[in-house]
């Protein structure tokens, strides 16, 4: 008799212990979205793609911001710092200098950008942050090939 | 006579537009953290912009609440969509003045205090804030920084009941922009 409470209670012990790891590890601990693997939810040209934004930027932020963008466009510049790598697509002049569309490179996929030089075709996806009256901003970017 | 004075406003003019000068960037970098007994939380935007007029001491920043990035997955994914409502409020602003502009040299390298005064908005409210920090002027550029604090419920934002203790009720935002000519 005793030896069966041992096991029902054995039994939910480790069940209430597989619960609690699951959880931290898929839930509270759940990792950073992939974003160089996800699929794009829009694919678009950058020159139109800034325009939208510009254009309506109420409209533009709730169909895009939150999302995977694929945009492809001519490279215009790579910025280069300790901290980061952008990729920058200028469009036009403004208050604050060019205004356009600035991809940030995940760390790791920066180097495949390094090589491409300015003016070439590019695709790049990555997740939109939003429009700040300048500049698109996208931010955990990878180049598409 | 009329050419003259034709000639003096054009001088004037060009005197005046040359004087304008602005520091821009768009990688500033703000870090806000909060801490509590029970956990530290911090997370960091780079994609802040901002802008000074040398002239005015007009000086703003502008930016976008998703490009805080938290270490944890949940917390970013609660900021959001729970406490700052970033879909509802993509950006965050400042749009104010350094008091004491005519105290900075820009010729001149050195650490400089300043006192900066505006209206910062979050989550689509308004508050006059005035702060000190420091510009240092380093060889034609300017560095940026200041240290102050924020009463969440100031600016709508509420925490629940059960993540009280985790979140301080005055988070410490840190500002870094280094700041360049803006090329004319």
């Amino acid at each position: 008799m005793k030896k069966k409470w041992l096991i029902i209670i054995g039994g939910l012990a480790t069940v209430g212990i597989v619960t609690a790891l699951l959880v931290y590890f898929f839930v509270y601990n759940k990792p950073h979205k992939d974003y160089s693997k996800a699929k794009p939810d829009f694919e678009v040209e950058a020159i139109a793609f800034f325009e939208e934004f510009r254009t309506n930027a109420a409209a533009s932020s709730t169909r895009y911001n939150g999302k995977v963008i694929a945009i492809t466009g001519l490279l215009s510049s790579v910025e280069i710092t300790d901290e980061q790598v952008v990729a920058v697509f200028e469009i036009d002049e403004g208050m604050f200098g060019s205004e356009g569309i600035r991809c940030v490179l995940i760390p790791e996929k920066a180097e495949a950008l390094i090589s491409i030089p300015p003016g070439s075709s590019i695709t790049i996806k990555g997740h939109c942050t939003g429009y700040n009256e300048t500049d698109v901003i996208l931010e955990h970017c990878s180049i598409v090939i | 006579m009329k050419i003259l004075s034709t000639l003096i406003l054009i001088f004037t003019l060009a005197i005046g537009t040359a004087q304008a000068q602005k520091f821009i960037t768009k990688t500033g970098h703000v870090r806000f953290f909060s801490s509590t007994p029970m956990e530290d939380i911090e997370a960091h935007n780079r994609q802040v912009n901002s802008a000074l007029d040398q002239q005015t001491g007009d000086f703003v920043f502008r930016l976008l609440m998703k490009s805080f990035q938290f270490e944890k997955a949940l917390m970013q994914e609660h900021f959001n969509e729970n406490y700052v409502e970033s879909d509802k409020f993509p950006n965050a602003t400042f749009t104010g003045k350094v008091t004491n502009i005519k105290d900075i040299d820009f010729a001149k390298n050195g650490v400089y205090n300043v006192m900066v005064e505006g209206d910062l908005t979050i989550k689509g409210v308004t508050k006059k804030v005035s702060e000190k920090g420091t510009f240092e002027v380093k060889d034609g550029k300017v560095i940026g920084k200041s240290t102050f604090n924020v009463l969440v419920e100031d600016y709508g934002i509420k925490i629940p009941g059960a993540v009280a203790k985790n979140i301080a009720k005055s988070i410490q935002i840190d500002v870094d922009v280094n700041l360049e000519k803006l090329a004319k």
